[in-house]
């Protein structure tokens, strides 16, 4: 193969002294090629990319040709080119700007520059047959800011958080009029720090104050008890002669504490879903009950998959892999798998949602032997950007993190081929310090590869362990650690990092291509704790492994032997090997970097050696079985009982309609949704917004997995916070009930669906500064008891989950915590995708239906909120007959009868059917009388925006009215009206009117979403 | 049967269902690393039709399609010099598309010269939805096809011609004109979606028509009649539409 690329240039970083910079500033060719950005508080800016080179000897034509082939749009662009000597402000047209200001902008050393990467990788293109020297590559922005009574400080800090992050990128600010020396012009981000670091021994010989503060000064996030545990490791006599045998010191190496903290952080380990829970249940004061739970996961969520094994064939991996695997037909797997990216996100939104999207995506690749991520969903709840919120806690601007998040997820899906199907955004003050950010990735996987199965690993002694893709710097040290404790405004900003999706395509191109040609035998991805968890998970399938350092390849030198073993960096997996040589020509043909680092074996230990020497060796049972489990405590009580507050509501409900169409939780999405590609792959089916306008919102996504086949996919999402503050069992139960509902909307058949956990929790750890971790706790407690009534009601069984435990914000004074959230994520099969169906009202005459029964479910409503009224009646679900109307209603969709299909959640009964009707062009005229059928009591406007679960608006055409009305006899099926040719809503009840609109009127208020929150957004 | 190559590689992500789409009409795809075929030029030579189907090559870093057309130019440039000779077809969809008016093929073929760009679209950001496009002209890519819809996916789509050279550009380009969009839906110079180049064999489009070979790929397929659903989709009939072309 002729030389195309060259290879990492930046390998070795050259001498200081010997450097040559040069500048390329591309300008634009004409005033109406500028390109501008808003920034409020600076008015309208413009902005252009600069590049810097750094060169190991003088090449000044081959920048000028670089410039000129490569940097530049010659219908748009001019360069200009310059070193230190040639640099005149003046070239660049500045002179004619006096006055104003100048920010270049700049990654910090180390962070990941992928513009510049892709540049420096681009050179060899260009110079087929040339030697060039090293070359180094960085860019960055300039932007030219207008006339402004700002001081230099006061600009950067308006300019933060708009144009760079402080965390990754440094801004520096020119006058025009004091043109200053050209130092500044040609600075060049380079990690300093060559001196090789040395491992340290750690004496654990002290006392258990300082155990703590050696845990807290190192960021190891373990608490005094797992301290002195880790203590007892070393002090165990067996161990002591067994290491004094291998040349190893008595106490641990900084890498072997380490490898502790990381494997044993909450983030690894959900240490408090598998503690030992005390939970009492007070809500009748006078007669409290306590039960000891010997770990959520295993007692509610584990015990409920395995009790629905048997009427689940399909069940291939559960809860033991990167993501749980379902049969999707004779020859292929599904395999499935939500990830939560909160803490990274809440300091660098771009970079936390973009590494979330492409970490959860290799979870998928790292699943069984390997698998092909389909699709991509999302959900994010924010504070909403239009709140007013107080100067504490002094995070990062609500809107700065909705458009760090978006762009980030758009650059995460979108470059990386995978189409984002489905979502959610939930808006409510109390996630402003800690916002939260779920990233789920299905993938498709043979069902065999050989004679092996596709989502097993067989691993053996005497492989190769391999480490793919990216290299290792000092980016995102601590993450898994950091994760397990709350924000504040000093938490280590190495374990912030930006993803390169371009870099893990190559890799994922390259593994699909391995594992059919069954070179890879067992694979997992490098997410939290890098290396220390991959391998070490790994290593439990032979019971033992070594890595040697000197095999990693790294980004720059400087590393100490610890941050080689737990760094974070992006883009990497590992996997087992028996055949290297192969792997590595094919690696070298997809332009992807893989290194034979160490090999599995059998001894029992998990070894870190350097040039030979052994720096860890840490007994694999104990690390992965040594922690004790921890012992807490629960104690539910009715906590706040909100009295309902005496209210008149008002007769002409059209304006509270309206404005409740066009509020956060309800209104349109359409700005963020078309920034994600929702169709690559081209298995796209049902997609987030159907109908002749492109504006029907679909309750799931459908896609067809396998092109060419007829079965669907379905991806839908349950989650509803805002009931958390009455009763965790229900939200819970709500959540699921969404999700499952959603699902069976369009079509899926309930006995083919699954489901995840995601459960993003404040602390239900007790301390000082968390008084009320009893009852928290006790939330989390009725939560996973409604996941198993649930589970096992719907016989949905949960497949894979993941927990977040410590969203809280705490800077010693002030405290904010998240309410509990529980986001359900599901995925079921329609036999024939074609039979799917969408929302939106779709012929006029069509007969319109409520399924389901409403109550007076108020509490928590968008409804009560808007009027800011309080209820003690949150929604609660009746499984038993939910189920059964399920079953039914997914019997009515395969025999066609069902025309549309819309569930009912946020605002209830009068919103559902606003948007089926604005989803299309026609109206309807609807008598609600028959709703109150199962409840008399319910006032009208109870009716009308109740959100009892379970519930549907189904239309059918005159034709099959009847086979619905038999199909529906023992259930809650209540006849509304019908759709009308002109596009008018009319409600009525007892003859008189309570809603009467034009669909366009309908339309406009739920579109008219934020805008501002959805543009373009700071990109790194 | 006919033979295509659709490339792959360097974050291209429709090679896929660009093959799954040359499948439904009967040509026999090849997707094909670009380095596997760096390495064995002479493959090309196989084949009738090459593809470059959508994604984001090089994560469209500098910008979209340029890299890509700098690795097909002086990698790949005299067997793909060769092969645009020949009366072979070549397709370019979004940033295939891009890579060939970067790389000077479209719309005048000229390897060494690009005449007009595709840059950020007006709103400044990515956009996927399903618009209405209209053939113009008489070329093989489109026959039987008049107003339609296909969905576009791209964040640099607005076509872009030199300053001050419009209205010349607009008289030049008329006939390279395949495909435009009916409403303006991202700035593009006279709603540019598509170019074919003098012999009519190379086409590059924006909208996406490998999306739409089914009609349950539709927007609004839950609401058409059975009758508007036997039509041929248009894009399967695009994809058609080469098969004959080369059959004849």
């Amino acid at each position: 193969m002729p030389p195309v690329e060259v290879e990492s240039l930046s390998e070795s970083s050259l001498p200081l002294d010997q450097a040559v910079i040069y500048r390329v500033d591309v300008l634009p060719l004409s005033d109406d090629h500028v390109e501008k950005v808003r920034v409020s508080g600076l008015g309208e800016i413009f902005r252009y990319p600069v590049y810097w080179f750094r060169s190991a000897s003088a090449i000044p034509d081959e920048i000028q040709r670089i410039a000129q082939i490569l940097l530049t749009d010659p219908i748009l662009q001019r360069p200009v080119l310059s070193t230190v000597e040639s640099f005149e402000a003046s070239c660049l047209n500045w002179a004619e700007h006096e006055g104003q200001w100048v920010l270049q902008q700049q990654f910090l050393p180390g962070v990941t520059d992928n513009l510049g990467k892709t540049v420096e990788k681009s050179l060899g293109l260009i110079f087929p047959h040339q030697t060039l020297p090293n070359i180094q590559v960085a860019s960055g922005q300039m932007y030219l800011v207008p006339k402004t009574h700002l001081s230099k400080a006061e600009l950067i800090q308006a300019a933060a958080y708009q144009l760079y992050n402080p965390l990754v990128q440094k801004l520096s600010a020119i006058s025009v009029l004091n043109e200053p020396g050209a130092g500044v012009y040609f600075a060049f981000p380079l990690v300093e720090g060559h001196v090789q670091q040395r491992v340290e021994t750690i004496p654990l010989d002290i006392s258990e104050d300082a155990l703590v503060t050696l845990s807290q000064q190192r960021n190891l996030a373990l608490t005094l008890d797992e301290m002195k545990v880790i203590k007892g490791y070393f002090e165990n006599p067996k161990i002591r002669q067994q290491r004094e045998a291998l040349g190893l010191p008595q106490w641990p190496t900084d890498i072997e504490l380490e490898i502790f903290a990381q494997t044993w952080s909450e983030h690894c380990k959900h240490k408090i879903f598998s503690a030992q829970i005390e939970y009492t249940d007070a809500s009748n004061p006078n007669y409290p009950e306590t039960i000891t739970i010997d770990g959520l996961f295993k007692t509610y969520i584990a015990d409920s998959a395995e009790k629905l094994k048997e009427k689940r064939p399909d069940l291939l991996s559960v809860f033991k892999d990167n993501a749980g695997v379902l049969q999707w037909n004779d020859t292929s797997a599904i395999c499935f798998k939500v990830e939560t990216h909160n803490s990274p996100s809440a300091l660098e939104p771009y970079g936390g949602a973009l590494t979330g999207i492409v970490g959860v995506n290799r979870d998928i690749l790292g699943t069984g032997l390997g698998a092909k991520p389909i699709f991509n969903t999302d959900v994010f709840c924010f504070a909403h950007p239009d709140e007013p919120y107080a100067k504490r806690p002094t995070m990062l601007p609500p809107e700065s993190i909705l458009q760090g998040v978006r762009k980030g997820v758009e650059d995460g899906g979108n470059k990386s081929g995978i189409p984002t199907i489905n979502g959610a955004l939930v808006f409510e003050s109390r996630y402003r310090a800690k916002p939260l950010v779920f990233c789920g990735t299905g993938g498709l996987m043979p069902l065999k590869v050989g004679v092996r199965l596709g989502y097993e690993k067989y691993t053996q002694p005497g492989d190769a362990i391999v480490m793919a893709g990216g290299r290792v710097g000092k980016d995102g040290i601590h993450g898994a650690t950091f994760s397990s404790e709350a924000l504040n405004q000093d938490s280590p900003v190495s374990a912030v990092q930006i993803g390169d999706p371009i870099t893990q395509k190559r890799l994922l191109d390259f593994m699909l291509e391995a594992r059919n040609r069954g070179l890879i035998t067992g694979v997992t991805d490098n997410g939290a704790g890098g290396l220390s968890s991959s391998v070490g998970e790994m290593a439990q399938i032979t019971h033992g492994a070594a890595i040697h350092l000197e095999k990693i390849p790294l980004k720059y030198a400087g590393l100490a032997p610890y941050e080689i073993v737990i760094s974070e960096s992006q883009e990497r997996m590992t996997f087992s090997t028996n055949n290297f040589e192969v792997l590595k020509a094919l690696a070298d043909q997809f332009d992807v970097e893989i290194s034979n680092i160490g090999e599995f074996h059998t001894r029992g230990t998990f070894d870190i050696l350097q040039d030979g020497k052994l720096l860890a060796s840490l007994d694999l049972d104990f690390l992965h079985d040594g922690l004790p489990k921890m012992k807490l405590r629960a104690r539910w009580e009715v906590h706040k009982v909100h009295h309902p507050v005496c209210f008149s509501p008002c007769k002409d409900v059209t304006p509270v309609l309206l404005k409740l169409l066009g509020s956060p939780n309800i209104c349109s999405r359409e700005a963020l949704i078309r920034q994600y590609d929702h169709e690559v792959q081209g298995q796209s089916v049902i997609k987030p917004l159907m109908g002749e306008f492109q504006t029907a919102p679909c309750d799931a996504g459908v896609i067809q997995p396998v092109l060419g086949q007829p079965e669907g996919l379905v991806v839908s999402n349950g989650i509803c916070p805002q009931f958390s503050d009455w009763d965790p069992y229900h939200m819970a139960a709500c959540a699921i009930d969404e999700a499952v509902r959603n699902a069976v909307a369009v079509g899926a058949d309930p006995k083919t669906i699954a489901l995840l956990d995601n459960f993003c929790w404040p602390d239900p750890l007790p301390s000082s500064r968390n008084p009320d971790a009893e009852y928290k706790l006790a939330q989390l407690v009725r939560a996973n008891q409604a996941l198993y009534d649930m589970a096992l009601a719907y016989e949905t069984p949960f497949i894979s989950g993941k927990d977040s435990m410590k969203n809280d914000f705490d800077d010693g004074e002030f405290r904010l915590s998240i309410p509990p959230t529980l986001l359900i994520s599901a995925i079921g099969k329609i036999p024939d995708a074609a039979k799917a169906v969408s929302m939106e009202f779709k012929t006029p005459g069509d007969q319109i239906f409520l399924l389901g029964r409403t109550h007076v479910h108020l509490g928590g409503s968008q409804y009560y909120r808007q009027m800011g009224w309080f209820s003690r009646y949150a929604p609660k679900v009746h499984s038993k007959s939910a189920k059964y109307l399920y079953d039914t209603l997914f019997t009515s969709i395969q025999q066609g009868w069902i025309r549309s299909c819309h569930d009912l959640s946020e605002g209830g009964l009068a919103v559902g059917l606003a948007e089926c009707a604005l989803g299309g062009r026609y109206g309807a005229s609807v008598d609600i009388e028959t709703v109150r059928d199962d409840s008399p009591e319910l006032r009208w406007d109870e009716a009308l925006f109740s959100e009892s679960p379970s519930r549907f608006i189904i239309s059918v055409s005159p034709d099959h009215v009847e086979d619905v009305k038999k199909v529906f006899e023992e259930q809650p099926l209540h006849y509304l009206g019908e759709v009308l040719p002109q596009p008018e809503l009319k409600l009525v009840l007892e003859h008189q009117v309570l809603i009467q609109t034009d669909v366009e009127t309908l339309r406009d208020a739920w579109r008219r979403a934020p805008a501002k929150c959805y543009e373009s957004g700071m990109t790194p | 049967m006919s033979k295509a190559l659709v490339l792959t590689g360097d974050g291209i992500n429709c090679e896929g269902e660009t093959a799954f789409a040359f499948e439904q009409v009967g040509i026999k795809p090849t997707i094909l690393h670009i380095n596997q075929l760096i390495a064995e030029p002479k493959q090309l030579t196989q084949f009738q039709i090459l593809a470059l189907p959508g994604g984001f090559s090089f994560g469209d870093e500098v910008s979209s399609g340029k890299i890509l057309a700098l690795k097909l130019q002086y990698a790949l440039g005299d067997i793909l010099s060769d092969f645009l000779e020949k009366d072979h077809l070549v397709i370019g969809i979004c940033n295939g598309f891009q890579a060939l008016v970067k790389l000077g093929v479209l719309p005048r073929s000229d390897v060494h010269a690009q005449q007009v760009t595709l840059t950020h679209n007006r709103q400044n950001r990515f956009i996927n939805r399903w618009v209405s496009v209209e053939t113009s002209g008489d070329n093989l890519f489109f026959r039987n096809l008049d107003r339609f819809m296909l969905p576009i996916r791209h964040g640099e789509g607005r076509l872009v011609v030199p300053q001050g050279k419009e209205s010349e550009v607009a008289t030049d380009i008329q006939p390279h004109i395949a495909l435009a969009y009916e409403t303006d839906v991202n700035g593009s110079f006279l709603n540019i979606a598509g170019l074919v180049n003098e012999k009519g064999t190379v086409l590059g489009l924006m909208p996406h028509p490998e999306a739409f070979v089914r009609w349950t790929q539709h927007p609004n397929w839950t609401a058409l009649t059975d009758a508007q659903k036997a039509q041929v989709p248009a894009g399967c009939q695009i994809f058609e539409n080469m098969a004959k072309a080369l059959r004849n």
